[in-house]
């Protein structure tokens, strides 16, 4: 089974963000592997290990991104595609669908697996929006794969409200993954010194014969205004006095200020 | 108030490549998600979750650095922070990779014959045989030159007697690295021998009630008219130098090591500091600690950057042992002066083993002694300066 894996470069958001007039400040910043993206990886990996084939992985974005697609290879990924263009600054949701459309319709994949959502925004519809566009059957947050499905075919679950929903889904298509699906490997070092031989390919946006005003800020849907940090917490509240006394005058605010009970 | 990191203040990642991160990442990784939760334990109740050595095995880091058999032939920066990710978690967990890596499967890499080389090391990088290295005795610690194991030559191999002590991963060991003088009193005899568990004549009694490193397996090697195999001497190897090579090779690798052990008990001093609160304000907020943490980070900070110019200058072939002592010497000494100062930074929790610097501390009065005690490398150094020998 060939499978695309699309990987995002994000900013590590385990160190400090700092904002400074609506915008983020880079310096200093640390970008990682989306976290989604390790287990739509690992997903493709564990397919691939079953069953034969061969994962590819592809980035969209400046230099620095190289770094989660050798992070891919070094997990097992066979080759990496980097698109990297200016005019890919800025893109929304739809535009990094539009070029990995383009990727798609460029190989020949069976399968294409996304994370459920990238780590930096949290906006989760790259995935959807590529489904459309290459007109593909589409299942989001897959917590359950089967590796036994007959050729062309594959089963996948998903959590419903309370139950689980099972669902077959004839390939080709593309899944999202939930972090759930799977625990992701560690690149080993084996792993990391045979990625350094792996073909990777760094193309443009005419690579794809896409025009730069069809992504990016300039084909973007939706307009940024500016970035926030969080505002601070405010100090907690302290009661004094007897258990009965705190305790009404704690359950007085929940219903009253906090209305936990309404 | 922006604060900056430890990894920002050192930029140590600005020197290094895409796969010098990703490897330290993967290490850091494991150790906070698989190692870190049960180490305090293993300490109190002197066991290692020796579970988990094949697959430090399968991550590539025994014997990381040699070439073929298995191995992942990587670079010496790449080895140093794996190692120093390592020893972030236990000190034990780092010195049973580098005997593996860089003691036993050195030893068999360089000076081992063909057969032995297919023989032992793929096992040994997959962890799926553990291996020890017997140079230290009882009486002849600093003075190795004076060993008393003596091998007699008879027929189809060699006859080993003598007694080697603080051999780490001994009770362990599938594979028993032993340095030996064979038929006769001088240094250009002592020669290497490859010994397997299960030799009769051959035992190996742990070391009990340490106080340090008791997350790792320390031992004796007995060795009582044991018959070790013709082909079981390692053919590279004569006099005093072929020991000696391999403690240079692992002593680059405690360096970075030590550094992790600091990195930790700096990290436990810095969230204690900024949360503890004494007299109405965290305790960060005194100047006394302050002071504290800011030679922290410079000492670390400066040996960091000490063992990475030293192990890109082994790279490329141009490290002197002299440079190795003052890199092992400097880093394992400011490291345990840091895990002294974070433990009495944590005030009464210092002493707990809920909190690492303690386990750390007492870790690093083993890595102080060992693989060249911290005075013999200041001879070395004062040596290589003087041209005068104080030894």
């Amino acid at each position: 089974m060939n499978i695309l894996v699309p990987v995002k470069s994000v900013v590590d958001v385990e160190l400090n963000i700092r904002v400074k007039d609506s915008h983020i400040v880079e310096d200093g910043l640390n970008y990682i592997l989306s976290k989604w993206d390790e287990n739509a990886l690992e997903a493709a990996l564990q397919l691939k290990e079953a069953g034969g084939g061969e994962v590819t992985a592809v980035t969209v974005g400046p230099a620095r991104s190289g770094e989660a697609l050798r992070k891919a290879m070094a997990m097992g990924a066979d080759k990496g595609i980097h698109i990297n263009d200016p005019a890919t600054e800025g893109s929304d949701s739809w535009g990094y669908a539009r070029v990995l459309e383009a990727v798609a319709r460029k190989g020949s994949y069976d399968l294409i697996i996304t994370g459920r959502q990238s780590q930096d925004t949290d906006m989760g519809s790259t995935g959807a929006f590529l489904a459309a566009l290459l007109d593909l059957p589409l299942v989001v947050n897959v917590i359950h794969m089967e590796r036994q499905s007959e050729a062309g075919r594959l089963e996948v679950h998903r959590k419903g409200d309370g139950d689980t929903e099972v669902i077959e889904l004839a390939l080709p298509a593309l899944i999202t993954a939930n972090d759930s699906l799977n625990e992701p490997r560690l690149a080993s070092l084996k792993g990391i010194m045979a990625a350094k031989k792996k073909p990777l390919e760094t193309l443009t946006l005419a690579d794809l014969s896409l025009d730069a005003s069809q992504v990016g800020a300039q084909g973007a849907a939706i307009e940024i205004m500016g970035f926030e940090a969080p505002p601070g917490r405010a100090a907690g509240k302290k009661f004094e006095g007897e258990p009965e006394e705190v305790t009404a005058q704690v359950v007085g605010l929940l219903a009253s200020e906090a209305k936990i009970f309404t | 108030m922006d604060t900056i990191s430890l990894d920002s203040l050192t930029a140590l990642d600005t020197l290094l490549s895409d796969e010098e991160k990703l490897a330290r990442d993967s290490a850091r990784r494991f150790i906070r998600e698989e190692f870190l939760p049960d180490i305090a334990g293993h300490f109190e109740n002197a066991t290692f979750p020796t579970e988990i050595i094949p697959r430090l095995g399968a991550l590539g880091w025994l014997g990381a650095s040699l070439e073929g058999y298995g191995c992942a032939g990587v670079g010496s920066v790449t080895y140093g922070l794996v190692l120093q990710e390592l020893e972030y978690g236990d000190s034990g967990l780092r010195s049973l990779v580098s005997v593996q890596g860089s003691l036993a499967m050195y030893a068999i890499h360089r000076f081992g014959s063909p057969e032995q080389k297919e023989r032992w090391l793929p096992p040994m990088a997959a962890g799926k045989a553990v291996g020890c290295f017997g140079l230290t005795e009882p009486d002849f610690g600093s003075d190795p030159g004076g060993m008393r194991t003596t091998a007699k030559s008879t027929s189809g191999g060699f006859i080993l007697n003598g007694n080697k002590t603080w051999i780490t991963n001994a009770p362990i060991a599938d594979v028993l690295v032993v340095w030996a003088k064979l038929d006769g009193p001088g240094q250009e005899h002592i020669r290497g021998f490859i010994l397997e568990r299960g030799m009769e004549g051959l035992g190996t009694p742990p070391i009990k009630n340490k106080m340090s490193m008791r997350a790792s397996h320390t031992g004796e090697i007995n060795l009582t008219d044991c018959f070790v195999p013709a082909e079981n001497i390692l053919p590279g190897s004569g006099g005093l130098g072929s020991p000696l090579a391999c403690l240079n090779q692992a002593r680059m690798g405690i360096a970075w090591g030590a550094m992790g052990a600091a990195r930790a008990c700096f990290d436990a001093a810095l969230e204690y500091s900024t949360s503890r609160m004494q007299f109405g304000m965290p305790i960060a907020g005194k100047q006394l600690i302050q002071k504290q943490l800011a030679d922290m980070a410079i000492e670390i900070t400066k040996a960091s950057l000490t063992n990475l110019h030293f192990s890109r200058l082994k790279d490329k072939g141009r490290l002197s042992p002299i440079q190795v002592s003052m890199a092992k010497k400097n880093s394992v000494a400011q490291a345990l002066t840091i895990a002294r100062t974070a433990r009495s930074i944590l005030g009464a929790n210092g002493i707990s083993l809920e909190y690492a610097p303690v386990r750390h501390m007492l870790n690093l009065e083993s890595v102080y002694t060992y693989e060249g005690t911290n005075e013999i490398h200041e001879l070395i150094i004062g040596r290589g300066l003087t041209g005068v020998s104080a030894f």
